[in-house]
């Protein structure tokens, strides 16, 4: 089931006074299940992709579906809440509210989703279980370390329980093994719950945990490999 | 949630969120303090002239208020006064009077005087009148005889037991004269009355006006001042269909809740540049808790959180920033002004006797009408509002990258 699909994607940043081509006719599918990295040195355009594809930005030509619906010309409040229903974030940073604990992070995405209450409670719990935070439930972001604060991003991000998760460089602030830490929590829950997860990165270490590879060179997909678990695993 | 996210993110900045509402704590305190200081003046004055001069609600002939004259007088008698007290239960005291000018001499001079025909029992029971005596009594032993104001006693060198003439016209052209032995001298608290007032015995005036069984005014006096408006529309139904109108205070005195009024105008202009200073504190506070957190914002709208919700969060902020600063305001203000109440500043001075001419005792009297308390948190409220302005459309118009990049 294809999830995220563009048709001969666009961005021109300042067409009118020095225009950067950041994305040129970029045709990517994405189904449903894929553990996906959008790889590529940086001013590739990967964070411009990633944010077209979760409605963040407009592009100049060409459209974004999700789930078989198009986002591209979307009016503003509904695209709000077209990303509350079906798209997850995990930024590069800065992503959590900071006078929140971990557990308000997460139930906060649900009571934007009108959840209830007691769902609510068991879902946040059950999700910084399987993140690994059960014990930094009531813990503010400045109290944790990055790599627990994007942790609890991922739990937040699964909490809504969207249709896909767009993670920009979640790794790019963090020690190696904070970094290898998140790549597990993803790829379990990938595996486990099939989570889809298109994340960007320019990190060897986490381009190879992934299953499939869109390398982008200079706004364009330069390569798109297929990785098959039994290698990925090797 | 959002009550608890409001909450938490006005506390990111302690020091800041306790200096703009310190700043509005202040406003509150010293907007009231300068009101309460005027208004506790205009109390004491206004509390004189209702129980000396017009009392509560007067019904009067409808054509004695362009023509004060005793032409204009109306029957009053025991039944009318039974018949009000039965209809209307907030009716604590029923005074009639009858009022005219009249040439008051001795036996070399004449001066202006007000006569005031009253039923003193009925009169005392309302303001205490016979407390105001200097000498003698109201009227001797036979209910009859003069009792004047201390400064027209002094302008006409009479006292007590001398002889009072009185001249001048009745109702419909009557002449009117009469010698009266005077009783007693008062000291009215209200200036111009004491130098020009005689009491006289109800019947007596009517009797010397020809005017029996007339009065001029009715003062009818509600249990509390809360009534007035409601006892005053009560007996303007009862009166419908007469020759009778009602009047309420601010009706009788509309020159002295002028002069009160254009007195407050100094204070109120304070109030007005003091909260201007203080809005644009406020305004600044907000402005940068909004600047700093243009990032976040840009994360939450990100996520999905809808605007109208953001906005919702930073209005109450704003709300609970200006809540603390108007409730400690005006529980500090009040208490404040308790203490000078218990602890009242002495006057001295021309002020001292001014206050001491009217009767009172020589402090500054402070007023605790409610009003003054709840137009802060008006005043407050709209400078929260208009603050509120300027996050708000920047949410509005916020572009989520622009916010994430900044
Ligand atoms: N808001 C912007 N205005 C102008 N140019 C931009 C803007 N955002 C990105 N770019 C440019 O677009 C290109 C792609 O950027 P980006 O998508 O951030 O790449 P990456 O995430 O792969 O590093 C770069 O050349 C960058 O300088
Ligand atoms: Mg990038």
């Amino acid at each position: 089931m294809i999830i995220v699909e563009t048709k001969n994607l666009s961005k021109v940043y300042n067409p009118d006074t020095v225009p950067v081509h950041a994305l040129r006719d970029v045709n990517i599918t994405i189904e449903k299940g894929e553990f996906t990295s959008i790889v590529g040195p940086s001013g590739s355009g990967k964070t411009t992709l990633l944010n077209m594809l979760g409605g963040l930005d407009k592009p100049t030509s060409g459209e974004v579906m999700v789930n078989g619906e198009k986002i591209t010309g979307m009016k503003d409040s509904r695209l709000i809440d077209f990303r509350l229903k079906n798209i997850g974030f995990v930024f590069q940073h800065y992503n959590l509210i900071p006078v929140f604990t971990a557990r308000e992070n997460v139930s906060f995405i649900m009571l934007l989703q009108n959840r209830d209450k007691n769902e609510m409670m068991k879902r946040t719990d059950a999700l910084l279980e399987q993140v690994g935070l059960g014990d930094r439930k009531d813990a503010r972001p400045k109290e944790m370390s990055g790599g627990q604060q994007q942790r609890v991003a991922v739990a937040r991000a699964l909490a809504s329980e969207p249709k896909f998760i767009l993670a920009d460089e979640p790794t790019a602030n963090l020690d190696s093994n904070s970094a290898m830490n998140l790549l597990d929590i993803m790829e379990r829950m990938n595996r486990e719950e099939g989570v889809t997860f298109i994340f960007s990165t320019h990190d060897q270490r986490v381009i190879d945990r992934a299953r499939r590879v869109i390398k982008m060179v200079d706004g364009a997909i330069a390569e798109d490999t297929l990785i098959s678990v039994e290698a990925a695993n090797q | 949630m959002y009550l608890k996210l409001a909450w938490r993110n006005i506390w990111r900045n302690r020091r800041r969120t306790l200096i703009t509402t310190s700043a509005i704590v202040f406003a509150v305190i010293a907007s009231v303090f300068m009101q309460s200081m005027n208004r506790g003046s205009h109390e004491m004055i206004l509390d004189n002239m209702l129980r000396f001069s017009t009392g509560y609600i007067q019904i009067q002939d409808y054509r004695f208020e362009s023509e004060p004259s005793l032409d204009n007088s109306f029957p009053f008698g025991a039944d009318f006064e039974q018949n009000l007290y039965e209809k209307h239960h907030r009716i604590e005291s029923i005074v009639p009077r009858i009022e005219t000018f009249m040439l008051a001499a001795n036996d070399y001079s004449t001066r202006g005087a007000v006569i005031f025909g009253i039923d003193i029992e009925k009169e005392h029971a309302f303001n205490n009148l016979k407390d105001r005596l200097k000498e003698g009594a109201f009227f001797d032993s036979n209910n009859q005889g003069a009792v004047l104001g201390e400064g027209l006693a002094r302008r006409l060198q009479l006292g007590v037991g001398d002889e009072l003439v009185l001249l001048g016209q009745g109702r419909f052209g009557m002449s009117a004269s009469g010698i009266f032995t005077i009783s007693g001298i008062i000291e009215n608290p209200i200036r111009d009355l004491n130098n020009q007032v005689v009491y006289l015995p109800l019947e007596e005036a009517q009797y010397l006006l020809s005017a029996d069984g007339h009065i001029t005014s009715l003062l009818v006096n509600p249990v509390s001042d809360r009534h007035t408006n409601s006892v005053t529309s009560a007996l303007r139904t009862e009166f419908e269909n007469s020759e009778l109108i009602v009047k309420p205070w601010p009706k009788l005195l509309p020159e002295l809740l002028e002069l009160f009024e254009f007195d407050l105008a100094t204070p109120r202009l304070l109030t007005v540049i003091l909260y201007m200073v203080i809005g644009f504190g406020f305004f600044g506070t907000i402005l940068t808790m909004t600047m700093e957190r243009l990032k976040e914002f840009g994360v939450l709208l990100s996520v999905g959180m809808r605007r109208e919700k953001l906005a919702l969060v930073v209005f109450l902020e704003t709300l609970f920033i200006s809540f603390i600063g108007v409730i400690s305001g005006i529980i500090l203000s009040w208490l404040l002004i308790f203490y000078f109440h218990l602890n009242p500043v002495e006057l001295t001075g021309d002020a001292a006797e001014a206050v001491m001419d009217m009767g009172f005792d020589p402090i500054l009297p402070m007023s605790f009408a409610s009003d003054q308390f709840y137009t802060q948190g008006f005043f407050v409220f709209v400078i929260a509002m208009i603050v509120f302005m300027f996050p708000l459309i920047k949410i509005l118009g916020l572009n989520i990258l622009e916010a994430a990049r900044s």
